[in-house]
Parts: C-alpha cells; structure tokens; sequence
C-alpha cells in the first residue's frame, strides 16, 4: 500500500474525526455536570442543521455566518428544554444517582424533534450549495477539503474556548463545582438547577455548531441525528463519560478507523469495525480511555 | 357477609371474568386484522415482560433487546430454512446462544455505571444489526443481508412445523408464554435473588455492603431476559413469515420495548402488560389511520405520552390504574372509603 494514499487517509480520518468530536463535546459535557445521557442530542443537532440550511438556503449567507443566529437559538432552545421538561423530573428523581427516567424524557424529546421535521420537511435528503462546498486546499501532494478543514479549526476553537470559560470564568468554575458534588455545590450557594440549564444550553450550542460545519458537505434529513447519536454514544463510552479530551480522541479514533479501514475493506465493513473496537475497549477498559475507574 | 369478603368476592369474579374473557377472545374475534393487532399486543407484553427482568428488576436499561429477538428469529429460521430442524428446537438453541451472548455483554457492563450499560447495549444492538445486514451467506446457511429471511410456506395449520393460516392458535401459544412469563416474573419477585436484583437496583452500593454480589444477579437476570426474549424472536418470526435487520433488530424496536415498559410502570409485573394494552392500539391505530396524512405523527404522540408519563407518572401507569381498581372495588363492594 502506498505510503501517500495511508497518510492522506489519516488526514481525513482526523478531519472527520474533528466534527464527530464536536459533536460528542456536547454529549459529555452535559453528562458530566448533570450525569444524563441527552438521548435527544443527535435531535439538536439535526435542529441545527435544518436552522443553517434554511439561513443559507434563503439568504445565501455564508455557512459560518450561520452560527451567529444557530448558536443563540440552540442554547435558548437547549436551556428551555432543560429548564421545563428535564427540570421537573430532575426534582422528583433528586434521590436517585442516576435518574433513568430523564434519560426517557430526553428520548421522548428526540421523537417529537426527529418527526416533527418529518412532518415539515419530509423525509428527502438536502443539500443546499455554499461558497465553501466542494473547494479544496493543497498542501503538497495531499488533498483538504476545505468544509472539512474549516470544520477541524471550528472544533479547535470551540474546545479551546470551552476548556477556558470552565477554567477561568465564574459560571464555568460553578458548573465544575456542581458537576463534582451537586449537594456541597448548593451549599455554597450555586444554583444547581441555573447550572443545569446553562450546562444544557453550552451542550445545545455545541451540536448548532456542528450543524452549521456540516451543512456545506453533508445531507440534511430528519433522522440525519440518529446516525450521529449512535456515533457520540459510542466515542463518548470510548473516550470515557463525561471527559472533555476523551470526546475530542474518541472522535479521532473513529474517525481514524473509518478512513484507513477504508482503504482496504467495503466502508459497511468499516462501521461493523468501530463496533468491534467499541466492544474491545469495553472489555478491557470498561472506563474509556480517559474515565475515571472510581466513580463509573 | 361483611363488605370486606365481599370485596374480595368481587375481586376474584373479576379476575376470573377477565381470564375467561382473555382466553376466549378467538371465539368472539373474526377479524383477522384485529386478531393480528391482538396476538402483536400480547408479543408486545411478553417481550417487554422479559426486558423487565433486566430492565425493571435489575434497575438498569436495556436498549439494545432487539438484538436477541433477532438472534432468535435469525437462528430458528437458518436451522429449519438449512437443516430441516423445526422451529420448536429451533427456538431453543436460539435462546440458549441469546443467553451466551447476553452474559458475555452483561459481565463487563453490568458492573458499571447504569449510563454505560444503556449507551453499551445500544452500540451492540446496532452492531447485530450491521452485522446482519453485512452477512448474505455463512457457509450452507443464508442470512439474507440487509434483504432479510422469507419463510418458506407450509401449506395448512402445521404444528410440528409451528405455521398456521388461521390466526388462532398463534394467539394460544403468544399467551400461554405471556403466562409463563409473567409467573416467571412473579416467582422471581418473591425469592432470595429477585429480593437481591432489587436491592442491587435501587442501591447499589448498600447492598454490596451487605455482601451481596450484585453484578452477579444481575448477569443471571441479563441471561434470563435474553433467552426469554430469544423466543419471542422466533415467535415473532413464523407469525411473519418474513423479516428482516432493520425491522427486527432496528433501534425503534429495543426502544418501543423500553417505552412500553417505563409507560406500564418498570419493575412491577403487571406494569409490561399494561403499557403494551395502553400503547400498541395507539401505535397501530395512528399508523393505519394517519400515516399517509401526516407520517411521523404517531411517534410524535408517543414521544409526548412518554414525556407526560415521566414527569406526572414517573413509576407508570400501573400506579395510577391499580388506584382506580381498589376504588372501584370499594364502591361495587359498599365499604367505606379507606386511607390507602
């Protein structure tokens, strides 16, 4: 096999594994500070997507340009979710550590989500032409598309800026604290439930974004969420529940796997592959590569 | 008579009332189309009665089951389709590999964090169904890929063969293994490790501490659960004659079994029952009637039934509708009204 041909696979995988990254970003950080698996985060994602295409579609802004309107919009639309339906059963379930039932309610909210766009846009895949779509940048011999390259530096961006505001501002300090010990947090006069609600916000916004980086290269269709569910689920498991870098590495990883397994076997195969690692992984490390034993 | 006999006379009557009415319903239903809905509704129940062993008792949530229907449907259907073998061996060599299977995911999942369980077996019902849709043909054997299994037909009602043209005995035999699993479900609930998977749900830590070993019940629920399961699969498969991944080992399908569950009330007996008697009818009855107006629009309203049960029904429907019961008794029994 030729040299060039792995190493280009590799920049791909990596390019791909970026926005699968981004998009378990979300996941994690909304398990880690409410420890709820949002079922309903390949929906907001979808959200996104369906937001941006509509923007660039209608106005013919560019894509990025998008993600001024999409980032709000899904972090009201995350922080209301938590705030109204997510809330009510979090209250009732206080007791409980981890509370199944809003895992449910977070599923219900992926079905309405997935069918409602069902029932408005049909089910046709789209695709909307952006000033991006299909333009490629040389480095050498090797090829990157640029959607795909704007994408990786937009995940570059938003961990960057994530890992700050956790670091170094208040409300991020406050999610820390809740996230480590909700009870001691309260007492120290955080607000949990506000915490909650923003946490899911930050999550929300997060899938906005990776709506907006996919839109110039991928389809737009109701259930294009659940392709992406599955996908976190399993990066998250993989790089360990509730780990910031463990979301960022099990998107590589996968994304890794799909293009060099690629390169030598039909790509049905490669997907039945990622299931096989993800088995491996939880047989060997049950916590993910970046988990923490204690605690899981 | 005192109200108090009374009321338990009433109880019985309506009790055996309602068994004779269930055991007699063929007689009155010609309908195959409603026959049809009946005999999907019991399968319903019982699958969903299985997952409860692991899913309600074992306080965990399974959301990969489909899995083990299909390893079912897919191993009953190859043995007879291949070797000749009938569907009544086949289903048990089907529930003993869906067993195999379920301990070997239940030993590393099963001891860690409930997030990781329900994320794991989701993966790995997804990598069945992948894996069934990847696979044309394994030596003599034809698994069909992603265009699935057609049964060949037997002409007439042949029960060594387990095919039927009428609808009928299917009913039977779905609620006969309702029945058994129910009592299955029932028996477990009163001895020593059904008393351990419950305690192993609701606190964990506590009941380690009390030396009990609570992955290890939990694995034999996991174990129990899929072989159950397993021949709901091959029920599943010769009362559709055909079948295939996305259908049967689809992530709707392991959902619908969880949704049903957490409807009906997770972890009772009766909970399973009920949630497929509440859900299937509004499932099949929006689909005909609906779907071609507006698709999608029946999973809507489960998604909103789901969310409205969680927040104001958190333990199911069983709750609320064995209230209701108790109150009636009351009233047909003439006793005064009791604190419950």
């Amino acid at each position: 096999m030729d040299f060039d041909i792995i190493l280009q696979a590799i920049i791909n995988g990596l390019l791909t594994g970026s926005y699968y990254g981004l998009a378990a970003l979300g996941l994690t950080l909304i398990f880690g500070v409410i420890k709820v698996i949002n079922f309903a985060h390949g929906s907001l994602l979808m959200v996104g997507m369906f937001t941006a295409y509509w923007i660039v579609k209608l106005t013919g802004w560019n894509p990025y340009a998008a993600l001024l309107v999409v980032v709000p919009l899904l972090f009201l639309f995350g922080y209301g979710l938590q705030g109204f339906l997510i809330k009510p059963v979090l209250i009732a379930q206080r007791d409980v550590r981890e509370p199944t039932e809003v895992i449910i309610v977070t599923t219900g909210v992926w079905y309405i989500l997935d069918n409602l766009a069902l029932m408005l846009f049909g089910a046709e895949y789209r695709v909307v032409q952006t000033s991006v779509s299909g333009q490629i940048f040389m480095l050498g011999d090797y090829i990157f598309p640029k959607p795909q390259l704007y994408g990786f530096i937009i995940t570059a961006a938003t961990s960057f800026l994530l890992v700050w505001f956790l670091k170094y501002t208040k409300m991020g300090k406050a999610i820390r604290a809740a996230s480590l010990d909700r009870d001691a947090a309260s007492l120290m006069g955080i607000n949990q439930y506000r915490v909650y609600n923003i946490a899911f916000g930050i999550g929300a916004a997060i899938a906005g974004i990776v709506g907006c980086v996919l839109i110039p290269f991928y389809y737009v269709f109701p259930t294009v969420g659940v392709v992406f569910d599955v996908k976190c689920f399993i990066i998250v498991v993989l790089g360990g529940l509730g780990s910031i870098p463990g979301a960022l590495v099990g998107g590589a990883i996968i994304g890794l796997i799909e293009s060099i397994f690629a390169q030598f076997i039909a790509s049905t195969w490669t997907e039945l592959i990622v299931y096989v690692v993800f088995l491996a992984v939880l047989f060997i490390r049950p916590a993910g590569l970046f988990g923490e034993k204690r605690d899981w | 008579m005192n109200s108090g006999s009374r009321r338990k006379t009433i109880d019985t009557v309506l009790k055996v009332a309602l068994a004779v009415l269930v055991f007699t319903l063929p007689l009155w239903i010609k309908n195959p189309t409603y026959m049809q809905i009946l005999i999907f509704m019991l399968l319903y129940a019982y699958l969903t009665t299985s997952w409860n062993l692991v899913g309600g008792f074992a306080g965990v949530l399974p959301l990969g089951h489909s899995a083990y229907v299909g390893i079912g449907a897919y191993t009953s259907t190859i043995l007879w389709i291949t070797w000749g073998v009938s569907p009544w061996l086949g289903m048990w060599v089907g529930a003993f590999i869906a067993a195999v299977v379920g301990t070997i995911i239940g030993i590393p999942t099963l001891k860690l964090r409930g997030a990781y369980f329900a994320l794991s077996t989701m993966a790995f019902g997804e990598g069945v169904r992948v894996l069934a849709e990847n696979t044309v043909k394994v030596g003599p054997c034809v698994v069909g890929g992603p265009q699935g299994i057609c049964l060949p037909l037997v002409p007439g009602n042949n029960l060594a063969l387990f095919q039927f043209v009428s609808k009928t005995p299917y009913y039977y035999i779905i609620l006969i293994m309702l029945c058994i699993a129910l009592f299955i479900t029932w028996h477990i609930s009163r001895i020593r490790p059904g008393y351990y998977l419950a305690a192993g749900g609701e606190e964990p830590e506590a009941a380690e501490a009390l030396g009990v070993n609570v992955s290890k019940y939990k694995v034999w629920a996991m174990a129990l659960s899929c072989f159950m399961t397993a021949l709901g699969g091959t029920f599943l498969a010769q009362l559709t004659l055909y079948f295939y991944p996305k259908q049967i080992l689809g992530l709707d399908f392991s959902f619908e079994l969880a949704f049903i569950a957490l409807i009906g009330g997770r972890g009772t007996i009766a909970g399973p029952v009920i949630g497929a008697l509440l859900l299937r009818p509004v499932s099949e009855f929006t689909r005909i009637y609906l779907s071609s107006v507006l698709p999608g629009l029946h999973l809507v309203i489960f998604g909103a039934i789901l969310i409205l049960v969680m927040i104001y029904q958190p333990f199911g429907l069983v709750r609320p509708l064995s209230r209701f019961y108790d109150r009636m008794l009351d009233a047909l029994s003439g006793e005064k009204k009791k604190e419950r």
